[in-house]
């Protein structure tokens, strides 16, 4: 029922000319908060009398019928209804069985009739677009969460003839409205096969062939196919095709070939689409958190309260370093974040008590009882070694008999006696030392080393078993987002990714200069915006270089050596804005694997699928519960919340807006 | 046969932590010593032309992590090894004791072609040190024991006998080469028959 009204509602006279999804409705003049901040689908509309129209429809609106789609026929589902699909392939359905739902939905729907579009403007980065059909004011904003705007604003300026404003490069005035485009429809005109405007199938075909060369080619070939099989009655052309028209179908074909793999079998060839990755967007680093902020954060009494925010802010930008003293007590879990100032000194008398204890217990010993205890002096002998190699080249470590080295070894040897399983493994005096260098505080450095010691234990596990599962997800990290280096390195015998080992043992302490580490490390540590950032840190890195690796043709021997000596010539905040572009780039494509979910600790699909199992419901209900999780799972950004961070849902999105917004802004 | 010897010598130096590999190595290659050298992490490596017998060959020196957990994940650049240095610290015990389980190790993760005679090296390092606690003789009678295994006496800090025991090393490995390519001649004939023979009993198998 719910099906056939909406196919009246939406009559086929009415086409998509163009789709883009993932758009955020920033901004609307005259709209409710509520409806703001929600994602949906920005579109360009032929009406029926041959006027266009830029739409924006929310997401609840735009579900499509599962019965009729399968996963790889599910992307084409956006393109524009011109083409040859079977018709209900192409219905919509509604999210809801209740027409009350749908007509208050359909009230969310934006129009801005192209006739009236008066002025628009790209920024940030081309991923904003503001519309105005009245000067002065901008009366919609739009965020492009997938990619920019660029494509677009191409096919916008199909359909509008637009001019640079002088003063700002960046915002374009329509000076005539519906003019087509001459060049590329001609070659379509003259094979005539398309009875529509030819411009907006040739439009079609351009602007999504980009995005999905395999399903663009096969609709332009279905009519290319119908000229062979039916002669010229079928399609009411020539048979006279031109050559332009060869040479446009020949390299979609390529293009289509380049992104299809066909496996042989016995009987039949398998021909698969190589998925790729929806457009990096370029996400631009925030401000370090400032101390003004960073004490208006909290209460009267020392609390901080809004400690998801906080998070946020240092993600984006990570900390002003005079108040990193204190703002990593927090992040490495050493001070609680719920704390008062009364509560915290409180503490801090504790841990120092406790400290000084375990230093007591190595302190104490005698010369005999060490002589006698293999297992602690093996220890202590491998700290000492590496306290006197670690980071001597830095002021603060320099020189013969420097005190701070006395002081990185208590720490560490009283490590040993707080967990004595571990004891001591190279890499932990890397991890301590830019610690120390910081704090300058023996009982704070100390309880700060634990914490993130807490976090990366597992690297030092007597078997490596943590550092081999680490390669493997980073080798599978890399096959979803680089498919093209992964093959490389796994042709070079690299594919273990051991060339990144140090990268991981250390958290990258090797690779960047103290002040660079101490912003890398602040952010990794927010623990946003997914499970195993530091991973994407790796792939983005690896990105970067991928070129280089495989145009030179790198073997084993190169890569390791290539990657070795990128230590010290990376740029942190290029590669933290990268590795988040890849994140958003990973979670949005749509044969995202429960495999990539697990990894960045995203709730999966068979999870998800399982609590629905069971339920013979009909398949509305079915995309209507796909669609829900959707919207639950996406907040700003296309970022994923797990079910943990869902609780805090009304209270992470206020923050977000206020504080995230506010730096984009 | 000179022209098919092999111009590239992959050597892995291995030994505790701490017993000076990355300064051997660095002073091998760069004739620089610093006690500002980092632990290694990982595994890196560096090269450098030398002359042996008037040929000109590349020496890939590989430096891996001396803590014995990181070994696991080490063996993966013992493949296609051509020698192997073996370093201890002549004043501690221990890094001695341990040679004997480096050498195992590496023969049973390597798995050279011939292992009794595989090329070794051992270097007694830091003899520049007062506190010397493993003799030269001890040392020495340890190698005869093991097929008589070259032992030299160094010390990376004031570059002691460094160059001649990488031109040994060099030469060593370069001499296996050599035989490996003698014994070649005959066995893998005899191989490749083998294998002819089991590829003639398949194709029977498969006609039949």
């Amino acid at each position: 029922m719910s099906r056939s009204s909406s196919v009246e509602d939406l009559p086929e006279q009415c086409k998509d000319l163009f789709t883009q999804d993932g758009v955020l409705l920033k901004a609307c003049l005259g709209r409710p908060v509520t409806d703001l901040n929600s994602i949906g689908m920005l579109c360009i509309v032929q009406n029926q009398d041959n006027s266009k129209t830029i739409e924006w429809r929310p997401n609840d609106l735009i579900t499509i019928d599962s019965d009729t789609q399968d996963q790889e026929w599910a992307v084409v589902n956006t393109i524009g209804i011109t083409m040859s699909f079977a018709k209900g392939r192409r219905q919509r359905t509604l999210s809801g069985n209740i027409t009350s739902d749908y007509a208050t939905a359909r009230a969310r729907i934006i129009k801005i009739p192209i006739e009236e579009l008066k002025t628009f403007r790209v920024t940030r980065n081309n991923q904003q677009m503001q519309f105005s059909t009245k000067p002065g004011v901008w009366q919609t904003t739009f965020y492009f969460q997938h990619g920019n705007a660029e494509i677009f604003v191409a096919y916008l300026k199909n359909h509008v003839k637009t001019a640079k404003t002088r003063h700002d490069r960046n915002t374009y005035v329509v000076v005539e409205p519906n003019i087509e485009s001459q060049v590329l429809n001609k070659s379509f005109a003259e094979l005539d096969i398309f009875t529509e405007n030819t411009t907006d199938v040739v439009w079609n075909l351009v602007s999504n062939f980009k995005q999905r060369p395999y399903e663009t080619t096969m609709e332009a070939f279905s009519k290319l196919t119908d000229i062979v099989y039916y002669g010229n009655e079928g399609v009411n052309g020539k048979r006279d095709v031109s050559e332009e028209v060869v040479d446009l179908l020949t390299k979609s074909m390529n293009a289509m070939e380049e992104a299809t793999t066909v496996t042989k079998s016995d009987e039949y060839e398998v021909i698969s689409v190589k998925p790729t990755l929806p457009p990096r967007p370029s996400i631009p680093r925030g401000t370090p958190l400032s101390p003004e902020k960073w004490w208006a954060l909290q209460d009267t009494e020392g609390r901080i309260t809004e400690v998801e925010g906080v998070k946020q802010l240092i993600f984006r930008g990570g900390v002003a370093h005079s108040i990193r003293q204190c703002v990593w007590k927090y992040l490495l879990d050493y001070h609680p974040w719920h704390m008062s100032n009364a509560e915290l000194k409180a503490l801090t008398k504790k841990k120092t008590e406790e400290y000084f204890s375990m230093k007591l217990q190595w302190r104490s010993m005698t010369e005999g009882q060490e002589a006698r205890f293999s297992e602690y002096r093996d220890r202590k002998s491998l700290v000492e070694k590496d306290v006197n190699r670690t980071d001597r080249t830095h002021p603060f470590f320099a020189g013969d008999n420097n005190p701070n080295l006395v002081i990185l070894q208590d720490i560490l040897l009283t490590y040993v006696m707080y967990n004595f399983d571990l004891g001591y493994v190279q890499g932990m005096s890397d991890i301590l030392a830019p610690l120390l260098l910081l704090l300058g505080n023996e009982v704070d450095s100390f309880w700060c080393f634990v914490g993130f010691m807490d976090k990366i234990a597992s690297n030092f596990d007597m078997d490596q078993a943590g550092m081999k599962h680490q390669l493997l997800q980073l080798q599978q990290l890399l096959t979803f987002a680089s498919p093209e280096l992964a093959n490389h390195l796994a042709q070079k015998d690299s594919g273990n990714m051991y060339f990144c080992f140090r990268w991981l043992l250390v958290w990258f302490k090797r690779e960047f200069s103290h002040r660079d580490i101490m912003r890398l490390w602040e952010v990794l540590w927010t623990s946003l915006p997914c499970a195993n950032f530091h991973l994407l840190i790796c792939v983005a890195i690896l990105d970067a270089e991928k070129d280089i690796l495989i145009s030179k043709d790198y073997g084993f021997t190169e890569i390791l050596k290539h990657v070795n000596d990128l230590s010290m010539c990376l740029d942190v905040d290029k590669i933290l804005s990268t590795a988040e572009g890849i994140y958003h780039q990973v979670v949005s494509a749509p044969h995202l694997t429960d495999q990539i979910r697990i990894i960045l600790g995203l709730p999966t699909m068979s999870n998800s699928t399982s609590t629905h199992s069971g339920s013979d419901a009909p398949t509305t209900s079915k995309s209507e519960t796909n669609g829900t999780k959707e919207d639950q799972g996406t907040g700003m950004f296309g970022q994923e919340m797990d079910e943990d961070t869902l609780e805090y849902n009304g209270l992470q999105i206020c923050i977000v807006t206020k504080t995230v917004w506010a730096l984009l802004a | 046969m000179s022209s098919r010897k092999k111009a590239l010598l992959k050597v892995i130096i291995l030994g505790d932590s701490g017993v000076g590999k990355t300064s051997l190595m660095n002073q091998f290659v760069n004739k620089k010593f610093s006690n500002q050298y980092k632990a290694t992490i990982g595994a890196d490596f560096l090269t450098k032309e030398v002359i042996v017998d008037d040929r000109i060959v590349t020496m890939q020196i590989w430096d891996t992590a001396g803590q014995e957990r990181f070994q696991s994940l080490g063996v993966a650049f013992y493949r296609g090894a051509d020698c192997c240095v073996l370093v201890f610290d002549v004043t501690a015990p221990n890094t001695f004791k341990s040679l004997e389980s480096w050498r195992d190790e590496f023969l049973i993760q390597a798995s050279p072609r011939d292992p009794d005679n595989f090329p070794f090296v051992i270097l007694g390092n830091k003899i520049d040190l007062d506190n010397r606690a493993v003799s030269a003789k001890r040392a020495q009678q340890w190698c005869q024991s093991k097929n008589d295994i070259p032992y030299f006496e160094t010390s990376a800090k004031e570059a002691v006998n460094v160059e001649l025991a990488f031109q040994t090393i060099a030469r060593n490995a370069l001499a296996q080469e050599t035989e490996a390519e003698l014994y070649n001649e005959f066995p893998d004939q005899i191989k490749l028959n083998a294998n002819d023979n089991g590829r003639n009993r398949d194709g029977d198998n498969c006609a039949c």
